[in-house]
């Protein structure tokens, strides 16, 4: 972990004198995150894949401001969400997924999608901040400390937080455990 | 639905919440509970659907070809931001130092010798300005290049 952490220092302070190398490395280690969070918040593929671009442009073009390692990865993540927030500013449509597009988006369905589609609409139930917090915490593995700095929250109030999203996933998911397991 | 009271604490296993006491209690437990392997496996299951499959290396490459470009565009801001500082600097010390001391009649106190100029200039521009044709083209120039500058300052966030 240790290691980790001091790669990506490397690789910031690389980055910060303009290593186009560094630069792509960062954004290999990084582009799951950001485009995770985008798409929870857009749940457009190729809107999600432009504003992940724009959000690393962003990142490049202010990265001498990155005082502190430890700040980066929250940093990226805050950058991620003014990104989306300004689009829809922009375009004033907010995105909404229903159970037919995710349908649509799936095919077939076989009883791995049917399974996907249940979970997808689940997380589509949810508010946005509920989205984005079970999408760093679970898939992203952001600890508490990092969450709470992107999501502008006390770490207590991060953990409340998660346990009530986790709940209204669960209670959407209710009924469809067949078609889970 | 949650009918273990073990459940709550699979989401703080996950979250790395546990010391390691708890984390082998609940382990141990997870072999003999079906209530507490079936959240398990719901938990594992939402993980692999909020994972996104990327093409590799497609972000990667996009995002440095259109770097460059950006970084001009942020250059090319910056000029113009500057641009549009020193216009509004010129319009607040010509408002400051000369239209509102000659409209008000209001003496630099501190000052006397730049408010006998400024004064001096603004009646100047008064008399000159109706009578002279360009003098007022040029004035008009100016309100436009002010309404201008404010307008792109408005708007430059993106």
């Amino acid at each position: 972990m240790d290691s980790k952490i001091d790669d990506i220092g490397c690789l910031i302070r690389s980055a910060q004198n303009g290593d186009e190398q560094a630069m792509t490395r960062l954004i290999t280690i990084h582009k799951g995150l950001v485009f995770t969070i985008i798409m929870r918040m857009t749940n457009d593929y190729h809107t999600s894949e432009d504003l992940t671009q724009e959000t690393f442009i962003k990142v490049f073009l202010n990265i001498k401001k990155v005082k502190s390692r430890e700040h980066f990865r929250p940093w990226i993540c805050t950058i991620a969400r003014n990104i989306v927030r300004d689009y829809y500013r922009r375009t004033k449509s907010h995105a909404t997924i229903s159970f037919d597009q995710v349908k649509e988006f799936h095919g077939q369905w076989d009883q791995s999608t049917r399974r996907r589609v249940v979970i997808q609409d689940a997380l589509a139930k949810l508010v946005e901040r509920d989205r984005i917090l079970l999408t760093l915490t679970y898939y992203q593995g952001l600890n508490l400390r990092e969450v709470a700095e992107v999501m502008k929250m006390t770490e207590s109030n991060v953990k409340v937080c998660i346990h009530r999203a986790r709940k209204r996933l669960r209670r959407h998911l209710e009924g469809y455990e067949n078609e889970l397991m | 639905m949650n009918s273990c009271e073990y459940v709550d604490k699979i989401i703080d296993y996950r979250m790395g919440q546990l010391t390691e006491e708890q984390k082998r209690e609940l382990e141990l437990h997870l072999k003999s509970c079906t209530v507490c392997q079936r959240e398990m496996i719901i938990e594992l299951l939402v993980e692999d659907e909020l994972a996104v499959e990327l093409e590799p290396g497609f972000i990667e490459n996009k995002t440095m070809a259109r770097l460059p470009l950006r970084q001009a565009q942020d250059l090319r801001s910056f000029w113009l931001y500057a641009y549009r500082m020193v216009v509004l600097g010129m319009t607040a010390a010509i408002v400051c130092f000369v239209l509102l001391p000659f409209l008000l009649k209001f003496p630099l106190k501190p000052f006397p010798d730049l408010s006998r100029y400024t004064s001096g200039l603004g009646e100047f521009l008064s008399v000159l300005a109706p009578a002279n044709p360009i003098l007022v083209a040029i004035g008009f120039c100016y309100i436009l290049l002010i309404a201008s500058s404010v307008y792109s300052l408005v708007h430059s966030r993106h």
